[in-house]
């Protein structure tokens, strides 16, 4: 079999029910689906499939065959982010980072879905809805999504800058040792 | 200074955004093996035969681990903090939980492994279980521990005790008694992220051990103290975890990933499933809180008697320890000069509990809190102002006799009723955390009240 990941065509030897999420990870090394539950509960495996999002853990690789797959990967480096990439890193939107690759993948479906118009919250919500973030971070997450819909992230500032904006003048500590 | 008040970006947010994070489940070392564990199917029982040589001997098996091949079995978390140790890493004659690992296997692939734990032969005899905290000192009560129904190393005692006041006093002079039973339930952490070690026994000796914990120091004395090694003989690799919450500061798949790797010569990994994550993780604990409050219908807080027990689920770990946190905060935020505080850690058959995001302190706030409102409601009193009256103030000693230098309970309190729009009367906006006089210092509260300037009260004698 063949697989297409991220635009790169690759042969495989995994037998044909393995999952997506298996063949992805322990043959092809493409490491940022996770292996959250394995029973399709809590999203963090989510992939494209020709841009659709689904569940790598319940794919058999042979069903991926032949189409687009896509992961974070093949979204953006950090050198050169995609909107929803940067508005997650802009929003704060990853914490733990567990299910931040699944959480990517679905919101940039939906926001492809939309055709480029704003998506509302409630879309937001229930394209999410099979995602779990135990840190519990939704708000923010949702935040995110909306803000890359919107179109309303710098992504040239998020290239991998860590830089300090004070929100007052620096003031030097009273009494601190020379 | 210069990040005081700034927006800074997460120091891995790029690595999260970009998939480019390195979980232990995404470390990569040629010829790691993959290892299972036989878990205890029963709740309770006498191990009676366990045989692992057809296991041993099927291709592709590296290694097969039980009690008999740990140097030191039975370690505590909190050894070194002097409470003794009770749980074995692997279960050697008996099962006390269901889930509990009693034999672990290294193996090529996954299949194997679970083919290896299959053919361990082991036969049980099942006991009675307890599972209800508050059926643990019937006498009647299931025999489950080597120690008897509660953890029994409070110093002298076999709980901890909290005395301070007249505790009688008060309850003579009340007005009104209003008791409540609170029972906060078990709560599994649930990380994203299941338990998972992967151990590479280096050339040198070494064992480098990649590792989810959140603790790496526990890891290394529990792991270094199992295996009984100099601790130079671990290093730890950790610091990216996919989820803690408090269920990572337990040693859960280190060790006996270690033994493995040991056995086997070669990098073995150890990754829980979503149902071992459930089944054998530890939880938050559940608790039973009873509280008795002596209070005036002018709702002054006279007194408070206090029993707390803690489900430690089959084995100490860490449950003294929160037990202790949540004596330290029976009063909450509040101040109450005679109190009664006893408290038991009681094992069951249950996970063994353990940390979770303020453990002991988050059971008793939930309980003091809803005991406040119901004060308020039996007294006919609004609840913000019961609150503020009994608020804790600067030169009060809590229960544990710390004099509060700058208590928060009334400007949080005033701030959060200003948030929901409750309108307080003109003596309830106007305080502060001020030191109580007047109206504030009552003559039950005097003897409590620290002199200015005063830091912590030597007990004086009046316990």
């Amino acid at each position: 079999m063949e697989l297409t990941v991220n635009g790169v065509t690759r042969a495989i030897s995994s037998p044909p029910l393995t999952s997506l999420l298996q063949v992805l990870r322990e043959e092809l090394d493409v490491l940022s689906p996770k292996a959250g539950c394995q029973q399709g509960g809590c999203g963090a495996c989510t992939v494209l499939l020709d841009g659709e999002p689904r569940r790598g853990c319940l794919v058999p690789v042979a069903a991926a065959e032949g189409h687009e797959i896509t992961t974070v990967e093949g979204l953006g480096t950090p050198g050169d982010l995609s909107p929803i990439q940067a508005a997650f890193h802009q929003k704060y939107a990853a914490q733990c980072g567990y299910c931040t690759a699944g959480m990517l993948m679905a919101s940039h479906a939906l926001i492809n879905r939309n055709g480029g118009r704003e998506v509302q919250r409630e879309q937001v919500i229930e394209a999410l809805s099979g995602h779990i973030c135990r840190c519990t971070g939704y708000v923010k997450i949702v935040d995110a999504v909306i803000a890359a819909s919107r179109g309303d992230v710098d992504v040239e500032k998020e290239q991998g800058l860590l830089v300090a904006e004070p929100s007052e003048p620096a003031v030097e500590p009273k009494g601190a040792p020379a | 200074m210069k990040a005081v008040g700034a927006r800074l970006p997460r120091y891995d947010g790029l690595a999260h955004t970009t998939g480019r994070t390195v979980y232990v489940d995404d470390v990569r070392v040629a010829g790691t093996l993959v290892a299972k564990a036989l878990r205890s199917p029963h709740h309770h029982a006498a191990i009676t035969r366990i045989d692992t040589s057809k296991a041993e001997k099927l291709p592709g098996v590296r290694a097969v681990v039980t009690a008999a091949d740990v140097p030191k079995n039975v370690y505590g978390h909190l050894e070194a903090l002097g409470v003794p140790a009770d749980e074995p890493l692997l279960a050697d004659g008996e099962v006390r939980y269901r889930g509990q690992p009693v034999a672990a296997v290294a193996a090529e692939d996954v299949e194997t492994a679970h083919e290896a734990v299959a053919a361990i032969e082991i036969e049980y005899e099942e006991r009675p279980a307890l599972f209800d905290i508050r059926k643990g000192l019937d006498p009647d009560a299931p025999s489950i521990h080597q120690w008897g129904p509660v953890y029994p190393h409070f110093g002298p005692y076999n709980h901890r005790r909290v005395r301070k006041g007249d505790v009688e006093w008060a309850f003579e002079k009340a007005d009104v008694i209003v008791e409540g039973a609170y029972r906060p339930a078990a709560i599994e952490h649930c990380p994203l992220e299941t338990q998972i070690a992967l151990v590479v026994p280096e050339a040198s000796g070494r064992l480098t051990v990649y590792t989810c914990t959140q603790a790496m120091y526990f890891s290394l004395g529990v792991i270094a103290a199992h295996l009984q090694v100099p601790l130079n003989r671990v290093k730890l690799i950790g610091g990216t975890v996919g989820g803690g919450f408090g269920g990572k500061v337990d040693t859960a798949a280190e060790t006996i990933t270690c033994l493995l790797a040991l056995k086997a010569h070669r990098p073995v990994k150890w990754r829980w499933t979503r149902e071992e994550e459930f089944l054998a993780s530890s939880t938050r604990a559940p608790w039973h809180i009873e509280i008795q409050d002596a209070v005036s219908n002018d709702g002054w807080m006279l007194g408070r008697r206090m029993l707390t027990l803690h489900d430690a689920g089959a084995y100490a770990r860490f449950s003294p320890y929160g037990l202790t946190k949540h004596g330290f905060h029976h009063t909450g935020a509040y101040t109450i000069p005679n109190v009664h505080f006893d408290g038991f850690v009681v094992f069951t058959n249950r996970v063994p509990t353990t940390a979770m995001r303020g453990f002991g302190v988050t059971s008793v706030s939930m309980a003091v809190e809803l005991q406040m409102t119901r004060i308020a409601e039996t007294l006919g009193l609004s609840p913000w102002e019961l609150r503020l009256k009994n608020a804790n103030r600067i030169g009060d000693t809590t229960a544990n006799r710390v004099v509060m230098q700058d208590p928060s309970t009334v400007p949080v309190t005033l701030a959060a009723a200003e948030r929901v729009g409750e309108r307080l009367g003109p003596e309830y906006t106007a305080m502060t955390p001020a030191r109580r006089s007047g109206e504030l210092l009552p003559e039950h509260l005097a003897a409590q009240q620290a002199p200015e300037g005063a830091h912590v009260l030597s007990n004086g004698g009046r316990s």
